[in-house]
């Protein structure tokens, strides 16, 4: 049958290109939808009404229509919606000229580079496997073209098996293809992208996922020595007024009001930092800035601000100094930092009160409060469950499970609680050193809170809380494998299960816990993690992966020739195989079977060269013909020809007697 | 089957034309059969790099996923495309004489003694036909070749191949048969008396073998003509004897080379012309073409003796 002309086939790459630019119909501008299934459904009727298809002219006009549309609907012609939407509206015209067996396959590959350009928007399981589904049929229909079947129950099985052997293969290079960041150049700058980065407030409470985005925030170079890491704070903005649960910027924010000039210590630290377009006009200097270029000023709350456009990605030199005094504190600060929602309930007041008896320097209670945290059970997740009313009490005596957000809050608020002026301070934490660039990149993965506190002649001085449960966090020696040890503990069902709902929730933890590592393994496998998880197993190096990736893909291929091309032979007669098992043990004697030779012709023949054998010749020949060729065969006949075959012994020497009387 | 020797083995020939030409059976092996990418597998190559791109600048491991897939399937389809044939047992089957111009057949069977079902296997040598060959099972393929001179025509190269499952990849084996057929020259197409004097004897007159007068009959020989078989003999159990006319003294027609016109060809043409005319009268007629001088007679045999000697000549 003619590809051109087979209904069933278009019917099914159809159908497989509508579900395939279903989901598209979510986020991109409406008018281009509504062209393309427009043209869906006219290509449709076209299967049955060929005369309804436009014709040259009109598809001219089709063509300008979409392309006007293009241009209506985006800016630019690069980037994520406006190339999905040029390959959208591409697909559907092509749809409507299909003239050869090429068109379908030029179809079938723009379908599967809209399957793909769905990934650019969502990436959760379920889209990953409605994709490879979708991807399933379009190569059934590549299967139907070549294999001039209509059958579509046969092409799909094919399709299938092809996906299902393919797929270890897909594992391997997977784990093993180097992950490589994009060089700068090719990163166009997309207005429509969604950006994330650190927002103006902080609600420890109600987030249930934290920065696992691998995205980059910024890098920094330095010029001459790096900090240790544990000293790599990145400040961020800084939390002042809390209701109980969210943590906000006070409103003095944008006042202009100018810090007081700390005093700085130590060495000094030069660096450039290279931001990634973000939202918010923030630049995350290291603790404690003190020398910076004019397009950038700081609050009084230390942090920097740029007059730059946020959005773009933009470079500033800075130079920074570990150790500061930020002098005495105003009257107004003193208040705001002391700021609580309300009274403080007895719980919370009978607990500082208990941290607080005996000490008499600031320093004292931090220190208690830091070993009630380490002492008390506290520990550290990045799935913390809800606490959605009164989070800092649940936080502190019951769930005692958290990251870093919850932990500075409650600390701040326990400072607060005993009159010491504290505040919330959000931003980056490490980083991680890019070697052949030899600059540090911080990731939103990387994103922290922790607390500053004022004291008597120090003048405001960080603490973090979170150091207290998880010194790790803080070292980020292994931070992966630590946020995923986390998560496998998780995974363990929990042994109090009470109730009748419990397998519920069960069920739902395991999802989360599912889904968790869906995104810790597969959405968020970029080159840093990569890397750590390969280099976990003792694969160190981009060369020491090339070899992995060959030497996985040459077992792969062994192994699946092995399986496809193994010779199924109908199952043999086995009489047949005993019996050429007989004429081996004659050939290694020099006597061959002729073609055609029958088995009593060729008794006959040994009989003449091996007089001797001719007992056992002749009995081995008879229960062959009596069980292959005889009315009723039994079993025993064959275990008797078996035994006399193997029983068969011929003296060597016989082989150069048979060679010297006749010559074969 | 046969080694090959280093030199022949990257004989950039073996992949087009095929190794040489045998008798027996082949068997499509590693040896055989040839892969390369097809026009849509090198467009899915593209693909397969616009995908990594784009997984690339927005660093989507999903979509690097996906690109993954495709590659994978574009390398498992190297087997499966060898998978098509593989196995496959190639034979050369009969072939008919045919006269210049017309198409000679070539019979090849196709045995495939797996256990793997062959889809859309293709065979080509001026037609391609394609074959769904169930598993333990053959099939049969008439192939033909126009042929333009008369003589022996050797099938040329006949290519075995696949682009089955995904049409990514094209898996073929060129084969070579000792596929031969004779050509008998083209009859003259135009109207042409057969030759009115008599070679030899100078005798004019009747240059048909009587029919009219029965002069007896003979036991049957090959080649007989069937109009000739005494049918009423045959039913009275007498056996199958064949009737004899008397022909008039002399009335043998001799088709004689000299007694043509033109180059070589169109005399040969002539002459198969009148081969024909003569065996469909029913004449008895002998052929002289220098060298050869085939004697009087008549029937198929004798006919295909003429044909062939022409066709050779």
């Amino acid at each position: 049958m003619d590809v051109l002309t087979n209904r069933t086939l278009f019917v099914f790459l159809l159908t497989a290109i509508g579900l395939i630019a279903l989901p598209h119909s979510s986020h991109l501008p409406g008018p281009l939808v509504i062209f393309f299934f427009v043209m869906l459904i006219w290509r449709f009727m076209g299967i049955w009404y060929p005369r309804w298809l436009p014709g040259k002219i009109l598809l001219y006009g089709l063509t300008f229509t979409g392309l006007a549309l293009l241009y209506q609907q985006h800016l630019g012609w690069f980037g994520r919606d406006p190339g999905t939407s040029l390959f959208m509206t591409a697909l559907s015209l092509k749809l409507m000229e299909i003239k050869q067996q090429r068109d379908i396959y030029l179809i079938a590959y723009l379908a599967f580079i809209v399957a793909a350009s769905q990934f650019l928007y969502e990436q959760s399981m379920f889209m990953a496997v409605y994709i490879v589904f979708v991807c399933s049929v379009l190569l059934a229909a590549m299967i139907m073209i070549n294999g001039r079947q209509a059958n579509i129950k046969a092409s799909l099985k094919k399709a299938m098996a092809i996906l299902m052997q393919v797929l270890p293969l897909t594992l391997i290079i997977f784990v093993f293809f180097p992950r490589v960041e994009a060089p700068r150049w090719l990163l166009f700058e997309d207005p429509n992208r969604a950006m994330t980065g650190l927002k103006d407030s902080m609600e420890p409470g109600s987030i249930s996922d934290l920065g696992l985005s691998d995205e980059l925030a910024f890098r920094v170079k330095f010029t001459g020595n790096i900090p240790p890491v544990a000293s790599l704070y990145w400040r961020g903005p800084v939390f002042s007024y809390t209701d109980g649960k969210r943590w906000m910027q006070g409103r003095h924010q944008g006042t202009g009001m100018k810090p007081s000039v700390p005093e700085f210590n130590g060495d000094a630290y030069r660096y450039t930092l290279l931001m990634e377009p973000q939202d918010m006009p923030w630049v995350y200097a290291l603790d404690m800035p003190a020398g910076f270029p004019g397009e950038l000023f700081q609050n009084s709350d230390y942090q920097m601000l740029t007059r730059k456009e946020p959005d773009k990605r933009n470079e500033y030199q800075l130079t920074s100094l570990l150790q500061y005094n930020t002098g005495l504190l105003q009257e107004d600060e003193r208040v705001r930092n002391t700021q609580l929602p309300g009274a403080v309930s007895p719980k919370i007041r009978h607990l500082i009160t208990a941290l607080q008896s005996g000490t008499q320097l600031t320093e004292q209670l931090v220190g208690n409060i830091m070993r009630h945290f380490r002492e008390e059970g506290f520990s550290y997740t990045l799935r913390p469950p809800l606490m959605e009313t009164n989070p800092i009490e649940t936080f502190l005596f019951e769930t005692r499970t958290g990251f870093c957000s919850h932990y500075a809050a409650a600390f701040v608020y326990l400072m607060r609680a005993a009159k010491v002026p504290a505040r919330v301070v959000t931003g980056y934490q490490g980083g991680t050193l890019n070697e052949v660039g030899g600059f540090l990149e911080i990731r939103q993965a990387d994103a922290h809170a922790w607390a500053e506190v004022w004291i008597k002649d120090r003048g405001w001085v960080r603490y973090d809380p979170t150091a207290a449960v998880a010194p790790e966090r803080i070292d980020q020696t292994s931070y992966f494998q630590q946020q995923f040890g986390d998560e496998l503990a998780q995974l363990v069902p929990r042994r109090n299960l009470q109730g009748s709902f419990e397998w519920l929730k069960t069920t739902r933890e395991l999802w989360r816990s599912l889904d968790y590592s869906w995104q810790r393994w597969v959405i968020n496998y970029h080159s840093a993690n990569q890397l750590t998880f390969l280099a976990s197993l003792g694969i160190a190096g981009l060369n020491k992966m090339i070899y992995w990736l060959i030497a996985g893909i040459a077992v792969f291929t062994a192994l699946l020739s092995g399986y496809l091309l193994r010779q199924r032979q109908k199952p043999k007669d086995k009489a047949l195989q005993l019996y050429a098992r007989f004429c081996k043990k004659m050939t290694a004697r020099g006597l061959v079977i002729r073609a055609g030779e029958g088995p009593q012709d060729f008794a006959g023949r040994i009989n003449l060269v091996f007089p001797e054998l001719a007992g056992p010749v002749d009995r081995i020949t008879g229960l062959f013909i009596r069980y292959r060729y005889g009315k009723a065969p039994t079993k025993e006949d064959l275990s008797l020809l078996k035994e006399a075959i193997s029983e068969l012994r011929i003296k060597k020497g016989y082989s150069a007697k048979a060679k010297s009387r006749f010559n074969f | 089957m046969n080694a090959l020797s280093l030199k022949d083995r990257f004989r950039l020939s073996r992949f087009f034309r095929g190794e040489k030409p045998v008798d027996g059976p082949i068997e499509l092996n590693q040896r055989r059969i040839f892969i390369l990418p097809s026009a849509p597998g090198f467009g899915f190559v593209i693909l397969i790099f616009l995908l990594l791109l784009i997984s690339f600048v927005y660093n989507n491991n999903l979509a690097y996923l996906l690109t993954f897939l495709l590659a994978s399937i574009f390398f498992v389809t190297i087997l499966h495309s060898y998978q098509s044939l593989s196995g496959l047992v190639l034979q050369q089957g009969q072939s008919a004489p045919v006269f210049a111009g017309e198409d000679a057949v070539f019979e090849v069977l196709i045995y495939n003694q797996t256990a793997t079902a062959r889809t859309q296997v293709q065979l080509s040598l001026e037609n391609t036909l394609s074959f769904d060959i169930a598993a333990f099972s053959n099939c049969q393929a008439r192939l033909q070749s126009r042929t333009s001179r008369r003589g022996w025509h050797h099938a040329n190269t006949i290519t075995c191949f696949s682009y089955y499952p995904l049409g990514l990849f094209r898996a073929w084996s060129p084969l070579r048969f000792n596929l031969k057929t004779l050509v008998y020259p083209k009859p003259w197409q135009y109207p042409l008396p057969l030759p009115q004097t008599l070679s030899g004897a100078a005798v004019s007159g009747i240059t048909k073998r009587g029919v009219d007068d029965f002069a007896g009959v003979q036991t049957y020989y090959p080649g007989a003509s069937i109009k000739s078989i005494h049918w009423k003999a045959f039913a009275k159990q007498q056996g199958l004897l064949v009737k004899q006319y008397s022909g008039t003294q002399g009335s043998e027609l001799w088709l004689d080379y000299d007694e043509t016109s033109g180059s070589v060809e169109e005399r040969l043409s002539q002459l198969c012309r009148w081969v024909l005319d003569a065996e469909q009268q029913g004449l008895i007629y002998g052929l002289i073409i220098p060298g050869i001088r085939l004697s009087p007679d008549h029937g198929k045999t004798h006919q295909l003796n003429c044909l062939e000697a022409l066709a050779l000549f």
